[in-house]
């Protein structure tokens, strides 16, 4: 299985992938296809724990999980935080 | 002007990779102005901060400055930039995205100034600030503590946010609640947060109908259902008169007792929605005018909050029901049995 990183966007007004939601923000890409740029911030958000600000209120989060080889590391941001690559990959759906 | 599509990493790592000689040149000036932004997003939240404490300290003063507050509308034009291009004349705008959030927008602030006597959002005349057709097919509105936006919508699962004149209320309730009470947004805090703009959102649809709490029908989201959704038999995001329907997108728990730690705002808000909704029907009439005043009085007078729960919300607006309607038990019923309807 190639290195990947699935990302899920949470919250929002809608309150996407609460408990008993409707509504599902999913996606995937492959760390391949990141830029050097992307990459780096990538590892930033893994490698060190951000600091806790004001959330915004009804603003998206997204939960990231990066699968390298058999290791997987599971990190959730806000969306500022978030690079465009991973941002635009999700898809929004009913469940 | 802030950019929101830059990605915000802790200063110090990204002032590791602008000292980085091992990285390319553009990449370095990537992350120096990256650090460069990060700072100023930081220094505007401060600055919000303590903005929200001088008003509210200096608040009555302030009030004689500003009568009124001016409705400034942004395009973004589907980036992710704020604030955008500034909408010239949005009044009479040919984009009904533009004149619609203007209309309604100013609604509000004439619903909270002749409803209950606010001032706009600080209670100061701040500027309503707006930016609209945010991002792609954007399935969301929020407030960033400073201004509201709004996405267009996927046209599938929702359209236009700003076709819900309830949305437009309840980001700007956001707003209202940094000034006034400050609640935090996680825990039972952050579900009063996210109940305060949905009660305000709601009875700002109503007071715009003019419905009394019979006749409305206490739905949130029921304007940006998308073709999709409606097809499937959805009809709104959450319904106050029956958080669990299940005809809403995102149904919520009925009961304080099943909130737990670490639960979204918007699943949280269930109970103290339908404590507000069972008050506003049990009293009958508007909402707005008993009610409503009630919960306003609690919003506005408790001081900074931060970290209220919900329990010690129902508290104040038991105190505030028998205070204000001393001579009117049935309000202070009515607010009772709606907190008892969610065990509290």
């Amino acid at each position: 299985m190639v290195d990947r990183i699935a990302v899920e966007r949470l919250g929002g007004f809608a309150g996407f992938g609460g408990p008993g939601s409707h509504l599902r923000s999913r996606g995937e890409i492959e760390i391949d296809r990141l830029s050097a740029a992307d990459r780096n911030a990538v590892d930033a958000l893994f490698a060190t724990r951000l600091a806790r600000s004001t959330p915004t209120p009804d603003a998206f989060r997204y939960r990231l999980t990066r699968h390298v080889g058999d290791a997987v590391h599971v990190t959730e941001v806000a969306e500022e935080h978030v690079p465009a690559a991973l941002r635009d990959c999700v898809s929004d759906e009913l469940a | 002007m802030l950019y929101c599509t830059c990605c915000i990493v802790p200063k110090d790592v990204l002032d590791r990779f602008a000292n980085d000689r091992k990285l390319s040149a553009e990449l370095r000036k990537a992350a120096a102005n990256s650090a460069r932004i990060s700072d100023s997003l930081r220094r505007q939240r401060l600055q919000a901060g303590e903005l929200t404490a001088l008003t509210h300290a200096a608040g009555a003063h302030l009030v004689e400055l500003a009568a009124a507050p001016k409705v400034t509308v942004y395009d973004c034009k589907n980036t992710q930039t704020l604030p955008g291009t500034p909408v010239a004349k949005p009044k009479t705008a040919k984009d009904g995205t533009a004149k619609r959030t203007f209309v309604e927008t100013t609604a509000v602030a004439n619903f909270y100034k002749q409803a209950f006597g606010r001032n706009s959002i600080d209670n100061a005349g701040m500027t309503m600030m707006s930016s609209i057709h945010f991002g792609t097919r954007y399935n969301n509105a929020m407030w960033n503590g400073t201004q509201m936006v709004y996405g267009d919508g996927d046209g599938k699962l929702f359209v236009d946010f700003t076709n819900g004149n309830d949305v437009i209320g309840h980001e700007l309730t956001h707003g209202v609640t940094q000034h006034t009470l400050q609640l935090a947004y996680s825990g039972d805090a952050g579900g009063l947060n996210e109940s305060m703009s949905d009660c305000f959102g709601s009875m700002f649809r109503q007071w715009r109908a003019g419905q009394d709490a019979k006749a409305a029908d206490w739905l949130i989201g029921h304007d940006i259902i998308g073709p999709t959704a409606r097809a499937k038999g959805f009809n709104s995001l959450r319904n106050m008169a029956n958080p669990a329907d299940k005809k809403a997108l995102a149904p919520q728990p009925t009961q304080y007792a099943q909130i737990t730690s670490g639960m979204d705002p918007h699943y949280s808000s269930g109970p103290p929605n339908l404590a507000f909704c069972t008050a506003c029907k049990a009293l009958g009439g508007k909402s707005w005018e008993k009610i409503g005043q009630v919960w306003y009085g609690a919003l506005t007078t408790s001081g900074p909050q931060p970290a209220m729960t919900m329990p010690q919300f129902a508290g104040r607006t038991r105190q505030l029901a028998a205070q204000m309607y001393s001579g009117q038990a049935m309000v202070a019923a009515a607010v009772d049995k709606g907190w008892k309807q969610v065990g509290l």
